[in-house]
Order: structure tokens, then C-alpha cells, then sequence
């Protein structure tokens, strides 16, 4: 291959990408080689390919499969209170303009407030249990869905309504009919920052409060001071972030084709 | 200047002009591209050259490589054939010598109208009081005295683009370089902006090289007028302008513009007309849009 | 017609309205706390009244105590976030100007963006120590990967002609980052160090909720194991409301002197 050729798949989006991959592989590899070597202190830095062999011990030992349905489960609930409240909510907003006019920018507020924080008030309310975890992951879903909601029933084209009254339907057809329909694709994006706000939320406080799957477990390997366990596992843990965060990505381009 | 159609080519060469007061010169330069469709050549062994204080305008349809050469000659691209010298000076990159004005939006909607003249004097590292100053001069030349310190978002399109000519002004080049500024204006505020731009090259024999698709504006403003080929871009053409200076934009009512413009948009309209029915062409047979 | 006055005269009446309809819900709701509390439905102190919120709030800020863990709460967050920031402007910076290098790489930072930054605690830890340094780590981590996508996406958004200006002008690289890339992509910036402040906020306070002796975060964890309800919502007030504050000062700061064409 001429000097150009390869210049030029070095610089294609296939090529570039194998070769960031291989370079982060490779910066493993150094890293492997100076803990081995000493130059790193493996008691804070286990071995790479320790943590490797890790990730098939604990999905075995700690039961992984288990505590990633336990932590999927807190993710379904705290997504079904979030789609029904927060578009709920959304729609309420949207048909009183006072309310709208009154309360947006508080919902705004509330998107940028570290919501998360109170987690040792809903640990006083719920207990140490799975709907502690559930009603933090809603409570810091909950403002993109609703600012989104809105957004996208504030956005309906002017002319799509007028087709509306020209045919004479009530104000729920109008919302069945046009307005919720115009306003899926924004309804959509704003569940889909939701559900990460939940799920980014709801891991979270599984290692904070020492409950629940996949959090909890980093919590205990940590505690347990298993290194390798350690690494391994928050190396999972960012495996189903990254599988999670992609697939909400491809479904989102799915719906809305060509934005 | 003498023109002999080169019979092998079809092209149009120049001959060496005796007196060899080239200050900007431009060498058998080609330009290709890979593209889906295959290679493509954009600029195919162009040369002609500009003396000190000439203006001198390149016309051509769309589609011509008049932008690629203004890339070139502006040193932004690099990787062509031939040779582009300024002053004898070979063109690797941007020269301090040459000039740009764009056809885009390109003033500083962060800077007031003063800061963006003053923007090369800045990089230069003139003084803040020295380079307001001088950059006042340059605003008065462009006639926005007075606007010195609105925002380009304040300003209409064709004031936007007095910024943007004063600013490059402003860097003093040796060759003014210009693609297409006006395009986006009105006809009326074209002819009124040629006019002051006339001007201001006449009292600072600033040697121009502009590129345009503007018949009016390349005689109005011209001493020579290079017309381009379409795809792939050659001169097909040289028309010297002899219309008096000083020339403001009366002239376009005279004969002598006229005739000028006719003979012009005689080689022009064919090169317009193949890059239509190369277009239509790519519908109908499926490729892609130019 | 004097359609002018008619418009002005209806958004002053709204205006009005929307405040009346505001000073309702806030009434309300904390009428219908108060009842709650005093009802005793919820068992009392998860509800405490008002006024016991009240008082604990004016203890909190009256006590020197408070200010020397806010100090350093503050402290930290500010630390991470200058240190995040500048790492994170940089990458993006470079990652927005090299198409090569944000095919490569670009990918793995917007990956791991949304990953719940917590979990790396223990490692913080590991690495850093159990004071400062960990939450300061803590914060670096998590506002890293909003500010370098940001400013990534911010630099590739940036007219293309004015950077051939900036070029045509033969200006040095340092003189194209900081007068014209950085004036030019300020806005996407500001809103992902708004972005990058939020995550930092959280991820140094919930690293002080897990293992400190000082700073916000300990103070609620505090509150929490001594069953001090009002004290609790002292803080989470107090913090909530600085927090928005602090947004809202950095938004101001985006908006105000940038003219878009």
C-alpha cells in the first residue's frame, strides 16, 4: 500500500478508532509492565491481568447476574414513576400556561440541584431498602423528563393545531391526537436523560448505603480490600453504564431518524 | 499583454511580458482531488501573473476551481503541481505578504469593529494604543467612521463585510486577496461597495486579485480579467480592460463597458452552460451533487 | 391601534398573575408541611415543623463550626474543578481540533461520561489518601468528562472561516486558542462547566458522606446518625440553595458580553 493509502485509513473513522483502542490497550500493557517491574505499587494498582482473572471470579462467587437483575429492578420502577409522573407532570404544566409561566424555571433549578445529596433523608424515610434506592433514582430522573415533556408540547408546530380546530376536536383529542404525538420524539429524549440521571443515581447509592446489586458489590469487594475484586467490578459496572448509555442511544436514533 | 491561444491545449498561455514586473506569480499550478467519484482535477495548469498595483479579476461558472486557486494562492492548501511566488518569494503556506478577504460571514461577532481591524495588528504585537489608532485609519477608509465600536451583530451584511476588507487592509499586504466578498449582497450595494473599493485601491495601489462569477463587477473593478473554464479549471481567456481611471460606477452605463461585458459573457456562457448540463446530468445518472 | 401598550400592559398582568400563582403553591406546600408535621401522620421528626427547621438553620449559620466545614467543602470542589476544568478543556480542545485524534479517542470519553463516577472511590482512596486529596480526585473525575465534551463539540462548531481568518492573519497556536477558538466556543464551554460544577458538587460531597471527618458531606452524615432531622434539612437547604446559586452566577457569567451575529 502507497504512503498516502495508509495515511489515509490511519485517518478513517474505522482506522482511527482501532488504533485509539489499541493504544489504550497498550498503555494496559505499560502499566502491567511497571507494576510488575516495581515501579508502581501493586498494593494500590493490582496487576491488569489480575483484575482480568478477577472479573470470571466474582461473577461466579458474588453472584453478578443476580445483583445486576436486583440493580435492573430498581431501574424498571424508578423508570415506570418516572414516565408516568414526570410526563404526567409535563402534560399538567403544558395545559395550564400559568403553571408553566410559574414553574419552569423552578424545574430548571431543580435539573442543576444535587438531588442525590438527600440521600440520607430518603434512607430516614424508606429504610435501607430497594425503594430508598428506586425513589432517589426517580427524584433525580424526574426534572429532564418533565423540562423535556414540555418542551416538546411547546413545540408543536402552530399550524398542527390549527388543523386541529379546523376539524373541531375536543382539547383531549387535540392532546391524544396531535400534541402527544408531535411531542414523542422530545417526550423520548427527555426519558432517556432521565433513565442515565437514574441509573447514574441509583448505582451510586447501592455503594453508598451498602445495599442493593451492583453498587453494594464494589462496596464489599472494597471493604474487603479485594483489589483485583475491586477494579474488576467497577470495571463492569462501567461496562453496563457504557452497554446501557448505547443502546439509549441507538433507540434514540431509531425514533427520531435523521436528527 | 499578449494572449496566444495554445493550439495543442485550448488553453489560453501567456507570454512573458518584457518588462517582468511580476509581483505575484503563478506557475503551471494544478490542483486534484480524490473524490467518490474518482480523481477529479480542479485547476489544470493555470499560470498567469500580477504586477504591482494591478487589479486583476478572475471570472468563472461555479465549479471552475476558482476557489481551490484562491486556497492556493492564499497558501491554505498545499499538495498541488506548479508554483506560486510573491515577490520572487515561494508561497509555502500563508505568506505575511498576502491578504485574505472571504466570501463568509468572517468578522469577530465578540469584537467590536475597531477590535476586529485591529485583530493582525494584535497578532503582530503592535501596541493596544497604537493598533486602535491605526485601526481607526482603516475603519475611516472603509467609511464606518463612527461605528467603531458596535458589535458585527449591530452592523448590515455589506457593512459586516467593509470590516472584514478594513481588517485585511489593516495587515498592509502586499496582494490583496478576495473571493467573492460581495456575493451575498444586493446588486445595488455591490456596485456601491465596488466603487469605494476602487477607490481605496487606487490610492493605496494596492495590487488585488479578485475572484468573482460577477460579470459587472469584474469589468468595473478590473485592469485584466482572467476567464476560467469549467471543471477542469483552465484560463480560457485574458481581457484587458482599458476603461479610464479614476472609474466609479457610472462607467456601467458606457459603451466601452458594454462591449466588455459582452465579449466576456461569450466564453463564459458555454463554461456556464456545461457546468448546468453537469449538473443535470448528475441527477438524472444518480451521482452525487457537486 | 395602539397594539404596543395593549401587549405591555397584558405581560405586566401576567407578570402579576404568575407571581400570585407562585406565592399560592409555596404557601401550600408549606401549609401542608406543617400539617404533616404537626399531625404527627409520619412519625414526627422525618417531618419536623418549620420552625424547628427555621431555628436549625440560624443555629447552623450562626456557628463557626459550620463555616470551617463549608470552607472546606468549598475548597475542594474548587480545586477539583480548576484542575478538572483545565485537563478537561484541553482534551477537548485538542480533541475538537484533530479529527484523527476524536475518532480515536472522542468515543471513550463520551462513553464514560454517564458512568456514576462514585463507584471510583475506593481507588480515589487508594491512591489519594482518606482526606482531601480523594474528594479532590473525587471532583476532578467527575467534571472532567462534561467540560471535555463540551468544549470538544464547542470548538467543532466554531464558524470554519474564522479560523481560516485567524490563520490568513498567520497567528501562533496559543494566540488561535485564546483569541479566537476560546472567545469563539465560550458559550458551549460555560454550559458544560455549569454541567461540570453540578457533578463535582456531587461527587465531592457524596465522597465527604462516605468517608470523612470534615467538610458539608460529613456534617449531613452526622446529622443522619444522630437523628438530628431538623439539623439534616438545615444543611440540605443550605446547600441547595448555594448550589443553584453558584449555577445560576456561572450561567450569568456565559450570557453577558457575547454577541452572536
Amino acid at each position: 500500500m502507497s504512503g498516502a493509502r495508509i495515511r489515509g485509513w490511519i485517518k478513517s473513522r474505522v482506522g482511527a478508532r482501532l488504533i485509539g483502542a489499541a493504544s489504550a490497550l497498550a498503555l494496559i500493557g505499560l502499566v502491567e509492565l511497571a507494576i510488575r517491574a516495581g515501579m508502581i505499587n501493586r498494593f494500590i494498582v493490582p496487576l491488569p491481568s489480575e483484575i482480568l482473572t478477577a472479573i470470571p471470579r466474582i461473577i461466579v462467587e458474588e453472584n453478578v447476574l443476580h445483583r445486576f437483575w436486583q440493580t435492573m429492578q430498581e431501574m424498571l420502577w424508578a423508570s415506570l414513576l418516572l414516565a408516568g409522573v414526570g410526563i404526567l407532570l409535563g402534560a399538567v404544566l403544558h395545559r395550564f400556561r400559568i403553571m408553566r409561566l410559574a414553574c419552569e424555571t423552578w424545574v430548571g433549578a431543580l435539573a442543576a440541584a444535587p438531588i442525590v445529596l438527600m440521600y440520607p433523608l430518603f434512607l430516614v424515610i424508606f429504610g435501607r431498602s430497594a425503594t430508598t434506592i428506586v425513589m432517589i433514582g426517580f427524584a433525580a430522573g424526574l426534572a429532564p423528563v418533565i423540562l423535556k415533556t414540555l418542551e416538546g408540547l411547546a413545540g408543536t408546530r402552530r399550524v398542527l393545531l390549527d388543523v386541529g380546530r379546523s376539524f373541531k376536536l375536543t382539547s383531549w383529542q387535540q392532546f391524544w391526537k396531535i400534541l402527544l404525538p408531535a411531542a414523542l420524539p422530545s417526550v423520548f429524549v427527555g426519558l432517556k436523560l432521565g433513565l442515565i440521571f437514574a441509573m447514574i443515581n441509583i448505582v451510586g447509592v447501592e455503594f453508598l448505603i451498602n445495599f442493593g446489586g451492583l453498587g453494594q458489590l464494589i462496596n464489599e469487594l472494597a471493604e474487603r480490600y479485594d483489589l483485583p475484586g475491586t477494579y474488576g467490578a467497577i470495571c463492569f459496572v462501567i461496562l453496563t453504564s457504557v452497554v446501557f448509555f448505547a443502546t439509549a442511544e441507538r433507540l434514540e436514533r431509531f425514533l427520531r431518524p435523521g436528527e | 499583454m499578449m494572449v496566444e491561444p495554445s493550439r495543442l491545449s485550448g488553453a489560453a498561455t501567456e507570454v512573458i511580458d518584457s518588462r517582468d514586473s511580476r509581483l505575484l506569480d503563478v506557475d503551471r499550478v494544478s490542483k486534484r482531488f480524490v473524490t467518490s467519484e474518482g480523481p477529479i482535477t480542479a485547476v489544470d495548469d493555470v499560470s498567469f501573473s500580477i504586477a504591482p498595483g494591478e487589479f486583476v479579476s478572475i471570472i468563472g461558472p461555479s465549479g471552475c476551481g476558482k476557489s481551490t486557486l484562491f486556497n492556493i494562492v492564499g497558501g491554505l492548501v498545499g499538495d498541488y503541481e506548479g508554483r506560486v511566488t510573491v515577490a520572487g518569494d515561494t508561497i509555502r503556506g500563508t505568506h505575511p505578504a498576502i491578504g485574505m478577504v472571504f466570501q463568509e460571514e468572517s468578522t469577530f461577532p465578540w469584537r467590536t469593529v475597531v477590535e476586529n481591524v485591529a485583530f493582525p495588528l494584535e497578532i503582530a504585537g503592535m501596541s493596544k494604543q497604537d493598533r486602535i489608532e491605526r485601526a481607526e485609519h482603516f475603519v475611516a477608509m472603509v467609511g464606518l467612521r463612527g461605528f467603531e465600536r458596535r458589535y458585527p451583530a449591530e452592523l448590515s451584511g455589506g457593512m459586516r463585510q467593509r470590516v472584514a476588507l478594513a481588517r485585511t487592509l489593516a495587515s498592509e499586504p502586499r496582494i490583496l486577496l478576495m473571493d467573492e466578498p460581495f456575493a451575498a449582497l444586493d446588486e445595488q450595494t455591490r456596485l456601491l461597495l465596488g466603487d469605494r473599493v476602487l477607490q481605496i485601491q487606487q490610492t493605496l495601489k494596492q495590487t488585488t486579485l479578485l475572484i468573482t462569477h460577477n460579470l459587472t463587477e469584474a469589468v468595473q473593478l478590473s485592469d485584466r480579467v482572467l476567464v476560467m473554464t469549467y471543471r477542469p479549471g483552465r484560463v480560457k481567456r485574458v481581457v484587458d480592460i482599458h476603461l479610464p481611471h479614476p472609474r466609479d460606477s457610472e462607467v456601467v452605463s458606457s459603451d466601452a463597458f458594454g462591449h466588455y461585458v459582452a465579449e466576456i459573457w461569450h466564453d463564459l456562457r458555454e463554461e456556464a452552460s456545461r457546468g448546468i448540463r453537469d449538473d443535470e446530468s448528475r441527477v438524472l445518472e444518480g451521482r452525487p451533487r457537486r | 391601534m395602539n397594539h404596543g401598550a395593549d401587549t405591555i400592559a397584558a405581560g405586566a398582568a401576567t407578570g402579576r398573575r404568575v407571581t400570585f400563582v407562585r406565592v399560592v403553591i409555596i404557601t401550600l406546600v408549606l401549609g401542608g408541611w406543617e400539617a404533616l408535621s404537626l399531625s404527627g401522620w409520619l412519625f414526627r421528626d422525618v417531618v419536623p415543623s418549620l420552625t424547628a427547621i427555621a431555628r436549625a438553620i440560624g443555629r447552623l449559620l450562626a456557628n463557626a463550626d459550620f463555616y470551617s466545614n463549608l470552607g472546606i467543602t468549598v475548597g475542594e470542589i474548587g480545586v477539583g474543578l480548576l484542575i478538572g476544568g483545565i485537563c478537561g478543556l484541553a482534551t477537548g480542545i485538542l480533541l475538537g481540533a484533530n479529527r484523527f485524534l476524536s475518532r480515536a479517542y472522542e468515543s471513550l470519553i463520551y462513553y464514560l461520561g454517564p458512568t456514576p463516577k462514585i463507584i471510583f472511590f475506593p481507588v480515589m482512596i487508594m491512591w489519594f489518601g482518606v482526606g482531601s486529596g480523594s474528594k479532590i480526585a473525587m471532583g476532578v473525575v467527575s467534571c472532567f468528562f462534561p467540560i471535555a465534551i463540551s468544549a470538544a463539540s464547542g470548538m467543532r462548531q466554531i464558524d470554519r472561516v474564522l479560523i481560516l481568518v485567524g490563520r490568513s492573519f498567520r497567528a501562533t497556536t496559543w494566540q488561535m486558542v485564546s483569541k479566537i477558538y476560546l472567545p469563539a466556543m465560550r458559550e458551549p464551554v460555560v454550559n458544560g462547566v455549569r454541567l461540570g460544577l453540578g457533578v463535582a458538587i456531587i461527587g465531592t460531597l457524596l465522597a465527604e458522606t462516605k468517608l470523612s471527618n470534615r467538610g458539608m458531606g460529613y456534617l449531613i452524615i452526622q446529622a443522619y446518625s444522630t437523628f438530628d432531622m431538623p439539623r439534616m434539612y438545615a444543611l440540605l437547604i443550605v446547600l441547595f440553595v448555594l448550589s443553584i446559586g453558584a449555577n445560576a452566577v456561572i450561567g450569568r457569567f456565559g450570557g453577558a458580553g457575547m454577541r452572536k451575529a
